[in-house]
């Protein structure tokens, strides 16, 4: 399955997402890409009512999950009723269209 | 670095101005500053512009080169100077570094941004441009989305109620009824946003848990500032304001990154700064403009600023304490809430503020004998604060 690249310093082990040209915690410039882990939790998020141009839905749930792995990332959230903390499986799906073109993004649904 | 003046401040009513550019709007306030610091025919060595967008806005760029020569102030120095959310309060920053290191005697600060140009949900899009490309703006993040997520948080961890944020906006919106520059002049109810059974009408949700009445309205307007030596604010025989500390602090880009999302480190931080150049506390400050873009943030600001320790700045809005009349008045000018958010003139909007308080030149909204004031301009989502604290020698 498609996914995002983050990033883990070979120097000091810390992941990161999005790309750094230097580590957050100790400067290393030399990192390991990594895929996130299939499952994570949701940390936190919010139902947007009013969505900016360039989105044609009434309603989209966004939320930040960290993954098992400890990749933290922004997803859509295919949740009737997210709360906080409960386990999400990620997906990849176009989220966006710019330019006429289709943009993949991570989406995720509760696991069963 | 030597001493800099505030001689001269002046800003247009903020709202919906269809009839003015950008470039207008900057020009007339503008004026007003020189008018009030009684500038006269001296000439002006620099000019900044704080600005986010023009080029999406308004398709112009280089509007620092077209106020100069709609003000005749050529050949001054010009800059635009873009820092998202926190362009004014870099350009007054720039301004203060150019004027205490010597380099200028006289520098005009303004900021601006012209956002009624574009329909609301263009507008939203403009904003999120400040976002992460690929991290965040591709799923439809707007800056309400992520104050939902950080309010989400913040209520989870301090017990911050809905209650509490809509206090922030019953009474921010009772002081911009007292405020003839604000741009919305409307008295509402904690009954009307919450309990009425037109409630989610009134407030209806942006991004759970923000409503409409947690978010700042989208504005056109400028504020400016003249900036100068003690000595020729004296000549020009205006009330001495010094910019007495500037503070500014960054933080990552995204939330997710951050150890602890709800710990706006870029505040403390930045706040910190400003307080130990000046030499002033915390507690010693009479009044603060804080940036209320949505209703968390003054309450999460007026913590991390250092006013209120972490979980006490509701209870503390709960106790009337940030009333005007209260402990420490915050946002007598009705702040972001009503006064508008015309992005790139909300920092020097906020020092405006200060300075009028300063000089007890604020009318019906004025502080009493306030004497050292503090301004808080939050850029990005926290990844950009600017802080100063102002002082009156009067
Ligand atoms: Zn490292």
């Amino acid at each position: 399955m498609n996914t995002i690249t983050a990033y883990k310093c070979k120097k000091c082990g810390l992941v990161m997402y999005p790309h750094h040209f230097r580590c957050l915690k100790c400067n290393g410039r030399e990192f390991e890409e990594i895929k996130p882990s299939a499952n994570g939790k949701l940390l936190t998020y919010t139902i947007i009512e009013q969505l900016p141009w360039g989105i044609d839905e009434r309603e989209r749930v966004l939320g930040v999950v960290e993954f098992d792995n400890g990749v933290k990332a922004l997803g859509v959230i295919k949740a009737e009723n997210p709360k906080l903390g409960m386990k999400l499986k990620a997906g990849w799906e176009p989220v966006r269209v710019i330019g006429g073109e289709k943009v993949y993004g991570l989406s995720f649904q509760p696991t069963k | 670095m030597r001493p800099v003046v505030i001689a001269g401040v002046g800003m247009i009513p903020f709202e919906r101005r269809d009839e003015d550019s950008l470039v207008d709007m900057l020009a007339m306030a503008g004026l007003k500053a020189m008018d009030d610091a009684n500038l006269g025919d001296r000439p002006v060595d620099a000019v900044y512009v704080g600005n986010m967008a023009s080029g999406l806005f308004n398709h112009q760029v280089s509007v620092a080169s077209a106020l100069v020569d709609r003000l005749n102030l050529m050949p001054a120095a010009a800059d635009r100077i873009e820092n998202g959310p926190a362009s004014g309060g870099s350009a007054v920053k720039n301004g203060f570094l150019a004027v205490a290191s010597g380099y200028c005697d006289i520098v005009l600060v303004v900021g601006g941004e012209k956002m009624r140009e574009v329909i609301g949900p263009k507008a939203t899009d403009i904003v999120a441009c400040m976002t992460h490309p690929n991290a965040e703006y591709i799923y439809g993040v707007t800056l309400p989305a992520l104050a939902g997520m950080f309010t989400r948080l913040y209520m989870e961890k301090y017990g911050v109620t809905r209650e509490h944020l809509t206090m922030v906006a019953v009474k921010n919106q009772e002081n911009g009824l007292l405020n003839p520059y604000a741009h919305i002049q409307m008295k509402i109810t904690m009954e009307g946003v919450l309990t009425h059974p037109q409630a989610h009408v009134n407030s209806p949700v942006v991004a759970d848990p923000i409503h409409l009445y947690d978010c700042c309205p989208v504005s056109d307007g400028a504020a400016a500032v003249l900036l100068t030596t003690e000595d020729i604010a004296n000549e020009l025989k205006r009330p001495i304001v010094t910019i007495a500390g500037v503070g500014q602090a960054t933080d990552t880009h995204t939330l997710q990154e951050r150890s602890d999302p709800t710990d706006l480190k870029a505040v403390t931080i930045a706040s910190q700064k400003a307080f130990s150049m000046s030499g002033i506390k915390p507690k010693d400050i009479d009044v603060a403009e804080l940036h209320d873009a949505f209703t968390i943030l003054e309450i999460a600001e007026s913590e991390h600023a250092g006013f209120f320790s972490k979980g006490q700045g509701a209870k503390a809005l709960a106790a009337g304490e940030t009333q005007i009349g209260g402990k420490l008045p915050i946002n007598p000018s009705g702040g972001l809430k009503a006064r508008g958010h015309p992005v790139g003139a909300t920092g020097v909007a906020q020092v405006v503020e200060l300075v009028w308080q300063l000089r007890g030149e604020a009318g019906k909204r004025q502080v009493k004998g306030a004497v050292n004031g503090f301004s808080l301009n939050f850029g990005g989502f926290g990844n950009n604060v600017i802080a100063f604290v102002l002082r009156s020698k009067s």
